[in-house]
């Protein structure tokens, strides 16, 4: 009841902003995110812990019966903390439009809370369908919020944004159905007893996720590789990975401020949460078999787009590149698939929506005051505006990774995760074949693939610091007619403030980023209780991705068909 | 919050190596919060100092706040070291504060070995005798300098001021998390919270180009060091299961065994790797070849950082992670050569340099890269308590050196132009400044009887003793004449000869640059209102240099005191002084893990001719089994003797020239008898002033390539975003309208969009193959 409270409760804000007078809608919007996120805190006291691989706070209530569809919610450890996130980002974002956006209010928050809602869903889902329905659903009140409210180029930005993503989602939702069919289809009779007794739904016409990831698992291995390419089709474009990431930066540069910090914070790990949540789990075999090209994609996309961020002089899509290097160590753990890279990208999840958020947050502060982002225009603010600057040093090094800031743990993690996942420690390959190597993880990645990916350490200092070298550090510059104190105060443009900004931060504006600030810091010192909150999940999803990555690592060649699986027999004979 | 446990280190064998942990929790029922305060009254002077900005505190209690915790951290240090630390024999322990980064994991059903794997990083720490030597002068210099900063940094007060002495506790307690850790995660944090301290400290007249790029360059190339430590954290983590040093020195006692008996070649190629990337990260840190070029341009930073962070406590963090880890170093054949190399190329490249160079800041900060290489020599001829020696002693004779050069430029209106200063001994109100230049000079250039003649000769001494190892000697001897010539050349021409001089200010120092309008110089006109009623403004307006105050006066007298006792070291303890002794005892010392073997077994012989690259084996297992290593000489003579002979007339020779050159006759400040001599060096002396284009040759090799490639990824990558994905968007509606009913328009779209992807993944593997 409380995961479908934390999706209804922002839906019905919206409903009421959209009734009440313009006056009240901020009011509403920010009381409406509040409580999802009391909610969220709250589902979080009341979840058992010490159980966080199960689904719990669960409910399900038939939605279309005759399509098997069901309306079925519930969260396990990794799904609860990204609910935790995507609460604590509603409130930020709320607050921190509240002088950016003069037109329109209500449409604005009441789509802004139709996004949130549709993002908890995303997490909480387990129903496949409902969970591509909150999936897709995320693309409509981002297009909207991309082509009302965007700068100069929006329209193109939004139209690439939602045709990049949802042509890529259509196919994998081809593959999940795929996945549901093969299971309608399956013969219960060759299914092993013990699984049938845990998973009743086996072999029935159903979309219930737990049911069709067993299932996903019985697969041939070349059905897994098709349901894989079309599950990356979709999700991958999401994350972004590199090639597909070119809607990102557009997108990113051009949306108002709340919209670049969800899109960065909670939009792009829609991606890499259902990579973990179906790709692993589902198509083990295949995920074992293509994680070393995968993982290649996330090292050229680590250090591609890191290069291109060193020689950019839009400031908003500096950072919006740096998500593409960003989230390519995050997917490199995820693909090292043992327990430190998976751990590590899952909190990386967290800690790059709480620090790119973050820098999105103070580029729109900047923004607001002097209606540019070119970095030739705009430099030495530290000068003029102190605390300002130093929420951006801050939050800068917690995106470089420095140990003692939240970065550092998953990105080492991450890092290590992929250096442990090679086959080779231990057979000779590294001439350790005297004394076992002692955390050594079957696998196709291994050292180098580390070191490649970690020149992407060096090069994160490169643009992050020649970015705050040039705004915040240096001689001051600011836009010509922005000399004066207030800068807030210019009214040639087309939207004149209501309340002048002070030429430092605001009340408001340091609220809005405090929450972060503390978070990245704890994070990075105490990391422990959100490591804990996600193991039982990661242990689960590693132990269904061992036992193929060790036969892969072994012959070099795809497994055999499991024993176990009648999946075979059956694939071909439904044919 | 803190669940504070001491866990005692018993040693249950005499040669155990790291000994064995017995985490004995809380059966010793004491829990040693001072540990752990040494490390926390830092960081809260960090976090009053944050405090007092946002108040817009004005005065000087951030400096007061900082001191006052610094000496407090100091006295607890000093409290700990005598308590566990002064006897013949110590035994490190562990303080464990709080759990970081630690989670374990069942291990693969299948593998050998432990059934479940752990990662503990923890904020713990190991303390032993190295670590302790390290935070006693690490704490201590660190309170004398931040005391010099209250007077050095008054002209900043506010808002500068307070930024200050933020990032510089936040520099001791990364320090102190850097040398105390017990694990090589917690060390790696604090490795890069220096550099971040380093970053804000350098930067610290962020108005200045020129400072914001040195500040940056720092940081990056520091980085590239860090990527090395790095992997070399994780190689040691996949190969002995941990990261923590106990555990560690433990597990890889195998490998030892098998160094002692004389069998490298049985230890594998990775075990054999840890120490090589190790090094890298060393390297960077502590600006060694061929990562060098960040520290000189770090002067940038006021004084004080120069001489805490630049100088004295943090660029020997690559001397203590050998030191630390130097059981590793010791089990591979090529580690330990290739650190000595570096560092004695390093040493002499470096000194070439700071004998061309004119700004006297950046003259000593050649210096320090310098004498870093005389320190990793030290490690690297198998003398780690010599390195260390030379460690301690360089700390307060090089902070000593840089915060006279800082009060030069503080009193001088930031002039730092040898060629500009002249006599400034004789001005009135100068006297303590020059003679803490005289001792810090004399040190520097191993004048008999100093602090710094004694910890120079044991690694002189040992580079002849070590077989193989007298071609590094030879380099070192050198380069110990040339560091005595530059370094009084600085003395004989600043602060002796006819008193002429003119002060820095806005439209002068090239050099240097502190001639922004809100750079020091400015600000420094500020100061000298305060002193004179009538000078207000810049250079121009006022003529009289102003003389240091109380503070910098105890504290430069403190540390010429100090620089003179630190000789005392050298005859107290031991046989090699009481550092020595110390040394001995840590994870450095051959003693604890590998002598008192059983010396029963008579050495196998070994086969003659081993090249340089072989003496770390033959050293180890002659030293396993109790038999001296054949020792090399100096003209026939033992080195240990006849260095104290050779080096002092070296050093008198560098002293001669320099007297020669640029004092004697000398009328005035411009110019001097080396004048006359350059034309006949033809352009060698410009290049060395140009640094031997090292900067040039890396911006040429590594940035401009890179830079352009950057600009083609993002030619390729815009070309999509605007070309190709323009296209997408229009194709669908094309369709559409070709194929009425058709709704399968954006798959098109998605078609070509991975057509795209393709497309540049083609053009990428095309860029990357020619």
């Amino acid at each position: 009841m409380l995961l479908m409270a934390a999706i209804l409760i922002p839906l019905v804000s919206a409903v009421l902003i959209a009734a009440a007078p313009e006056a009240r809608a901020k009011t509403i919007a920010l009381l409406g995110t509040l409580a999802q996120l009391v909610i969220a805190c709250y589902a979080a006291t009341v979840f058992d812990w010490s159980f966080s691989s199960r689904a719990q706070l669960g409910m399900s209530v038939a939605w279309f019966e005759g399509l098997g569809v069901s309306l079925s919610l519930g969260a396990d450890g990794v799904s609860l903390v990204l609910i935790l996130l995507t609460g604590l980002l509603g409130p930020i974002c709320v607050l921190a439009s509240s002088t950016a956006i003069t037109t329109r209010i209500r449409t604005y928050y009441a789509w802004l809370l139709v996004l949130q809602a549709a993002m908890a869903g995303v997490f909480a889902a387990r129903d496949v369908i409902l969970f591509y329905i909150c999936f897709e659903f995320t693309l409509i009140p981002m297009f909207i919020l991309i082509s009302l409210w965007g700068s100069t180029n929006r329209r193109k930005a939004a139209i690439k944004f939602f045709l990049f993503t949802f042509t890529g989602s259509v196919v994998a939702l081809a593959g999940l159905v795929y996945v549901t069919w093969f299971n309608a289809t399956l013969d219960r009779g060759a299914v092993p007893q013990v699984i049938l007794s845990q998973n009743e739904l086996l072999g029935t016409w159903t979309f219930d996720v737990s049911t069709l990831i067993t299932a996903g698992q019985m697969m041939s291995a070349s059905e897994q590789a098709w349901v894989l390419l079309a599950l990356m089709a979709g999700f991958a474009v999401k994350v972004p990975l590199f090639p597909v990431h070119t809607w990102l930066p557009l997108a990113h540069t051009e949306a108002p401020t709340a919209g670049s910090v969800i899109l960065a914070g909670v939009l792009l790990k829609l991606g890499t949460y259902a990579i973990y949540r179906f790709a692993l789990p589902m198509v083990p075999e295949a995920v074992a078999l293509y994680a070393p090209h995968l993982s290649m994609l996330c090292v050229v996309g680590i250090i591609y787009g890191g290069l291109i961020c060193w020689v950019q002089t839009d400031v908003k899509k500096l950072v919006a590149y740096s998500s593409v290097a960003h989230l390519g160590f995050c997917m490199l753990g995820m693909f090292a698939l043992n327990n430190t890279g998976i751990t590590g990208s899952i909190l990386y999840m967290v800690n790059h929506g709480l620090s790119t958020g973050a820098l999105f947050l103070l580029i729109g502060m900047i923004y607001e005051r002097y209606h540019t982002r070119d970095m030739n225009q705009l430099g030495g603010l530290a000068a003029k505006m102190p605390v300002w600057a130093t929420f951006m040093v801050f939050f800068t090094m917690a995106s470089v990774g420095l140990p003692g800031l939240n970065g550092f743990v998953s990105e080492f993690l991450c890092l290590l995760g992929a250096f442990q996942a090679s086959s080779s420690w231990g057979s000779g390959a590294w001439g350790s074949d005297i004394e076992p190597v002692a955390a050594a993880t079957p696998g196709a990645l291994g050292p180098w693939f580390a070191m490649i990916a970690g020149t992407g350490m060096i090069i994160a200092a490169m643009y992050l610091l020649y970015m705050v070298g040039k705004v915040v550090w240096g001689p001051l510059k600011t836009p010509h007619g922005h000399a004066g104190g207030h800068a807030g105060h210019e009214s040639s443009g087309a939207d004149d403030h209501p309340a002048p900004l002070p030429t430092d931060l605001s009340g408001r504006e340091i609220v809005t980023l405090m929450p972060l600030a503390v978070l990245c810091l704890v994070l990075g010192v105490y990391p422990k209780p959100l490591m804990n909150a996600i193991q039982g999940s990661v242990d689960q999803t590693v132990a269904v991705v061992r036992e193929p990555l060790r036969t892969h690592a072994v012959t070099g060649a795809p497994a055999k068909p499991a024993p176990a699986s009648p999946a075979n027999t059956h694939g071909e004979g439904a044919q | 919050m803190l669940n504070l446990i001491q866990d005692t280190i018993v040693h249950t064998q005499p040669e155990s190596l790291g000994a064995a942990v017995e985490k004995a929790g809380h059966a010793h029922g004491q829990t040693d919060w001072s540990v752990a305060a040494i490390v926390a009254l830092p960081l809260l002077a960090c976090v009053l100092t944050g405090l007092c900005a946002a108040l817009r505190v004005k005065s000087k209690l951030p400096a007061w706040i900082t001191v006052a915790s610094l000496a407090g951290a100091f006295a607890l240090t000093l409290k700990t070291f005598a308590a566990h630390f002064m006897g013949a024999e110590s035994h490190p322990f562990v303080v464990h504060v709080f759990d970081w980064v630690t989670f374990s994991w069942a291990a693969d059903a299948h593998a050998q070995g432990p059934q479940t794997n752990e990662l503990a990083a923890n904020f713990a720490f190991y303390l032993d005798s190295l670590s302790a030597l390290w935070m006693l002068f690490v704490t201590g210099l660190a309170t004398l300098i931040a005391l010099y900063a209250s007077e050095y940094m008054s002209h900043d007060q506010g808002a500068g001021y307070c930024r200050f002495f933020a990032a510089f506790s936040l520099f001791v307690f990364s320090m102190a998390c850097l040398v105390m850790a017990d694990n090589l995660l917690l060390l790696y944090l604090g490795w890069e919270g220096v550099g971040l301290c380093s970053y804000l400290l350098i930067g610290y007249f962020y108005k200045k180009p020129s400072a914001v790029a040195a500040a940056k360059k720092a940081f990056i190339i520091n980085r590239i060091g860090d990527l090395f430590l790095a992997m070399g954290v994780m190689l040691i983590f996949v190969q002995f299961g941990t990261v923590e040093y106990s555990v560690l020195f433990e597990k890889a006692r195998p490998y030892i065994e098998l160094a002692r008996a004389g069998q490298f070649s049985q230890i594998p190629f990775l075990v054999k790797l840890i120490p090589c990337l190790l090094m890298g990260g060393a390297f960077g840190k502590s600006a060694q070849l061929p990562l060098y070029v960040w520290l000189p341009d770090a002067m940038e930073g006021p004084t004080p950082v120069s001489a805490l962070i630049h100088a004295a406590t943090m660029v020997t963090a690559g001397v203590f992670l050998i030191a630390r880890t130097y059981p590793l170093f010791l089990l591979s054949e090529i580690a330990l050569p290739v650190v000595a190399w570096v560092g004695a190329l390093t040493a002499l490249l470096s000194a070439t340099i700071g004998m061309a160079q004119f700004d006297i800041k950046r003259i000593m900060a050649y210096s320090t890269v310098s004498q870093l290489g005389y320190m990793f020599c030290g490690l690297a001829v198998l003398s780690p308590s010599g390195g260390v020696f030379h460690v301690v002693t360089h700390a307060f004779f090089k902070a000593l050196l840089f915060l006279c050069c800082g009060a030069v430029m503080h009193g001088f209106a930031g002039q730092l132009d040898l060629r500009k200063l002249s006599g400034v001994m004789k001005v009135p109100g100068w006297r303590i400044v020059g003679f803490g230049m005289l001792i810090g000079c004399l040190n520097l250039a191993g004048f008999p009887l100093t602090a710094g003649y004694f910890s120079k000769d044991m690694i002189l001494a040992e580079a002849f003793v070590t077989p193989g190892t007298a071609v590094i000697g030879w380099i070192l001897l050198i380069t110990a004449g040339l560091t005595a010539y530059y370094t009084f050349r600085v003395f004989f021409r600043v602060f002796v000869g006819p008193v002429a001089y003119e002060l820095g200010d806005e439209h002068h120092g090239a050099d240097h640059g502190h001639d922004d309008g809100h750079g020091h110089g400015d600000a420094h006109g500020h100061a000298q209102a305060k002193g004179h009623a009538d000078a207000h403004g810049h250079g121009g307006t006022h003529h009289e240099p102003h003389a240091p105050g109380w503070a910098i006066n105890t504290v430069l007298a403190t540390l010429a005191v100090l620089s003179l006792a630190a000789t005392g070291l050298y005859f107290v303890g031991g046989d090699h002084g009481a550092v020595a002794g110390l040394v001995d005892q840590s994870s450095a010392g051959f003693h604890s893990p590998l002598a008192h073997h059983g010396a029963a077994e008579g050495a196998p012989a070994h086969e003659a001719g081993h090249a340089v690259v072989s003496y770390v084996p033959e050293f180890v297992h002659a030293r396993a089994h109790g038999g001296e290593v054949h020792a090399g000489t100096i003209f026939g003579a033992d080195p240990h003797k006849a260095m104290y002979f050779i080096s002092a007339g070296v050093g008198a020779v560098g002293i001669f020239v320099a007297f020669w050159l640029h004092l004697a006759g000398r009328k005035s400040a411009a110019t001097s008898r080396a004048d006359a001599l350059l034309p006949a060096l033809g352009p060698i002396p410009g290049w060395a002033q140009g640094k031997w284009y090292v900067d040039e040759f890396y911006d040429f090799l590594v940035r401009k390539p890179l830079w352009v490639l950057s600009h083609i990824f993002y030619l390729i990558d815009s070309y999509l975003v605007d070309g190709l994905v323009d296209f997408i968007g229009a194709a669908p509606r094309a369709a559409g309208k070709v194929i009425r009913p058709s709704q399968s328009g954006e798959l098109h779209g998605y078609a070509l969009g991975m057509a795209g992807g393709l497309v540049i993944l083609i053009v990428i593997v095309a860029l990357v193959a020619t």
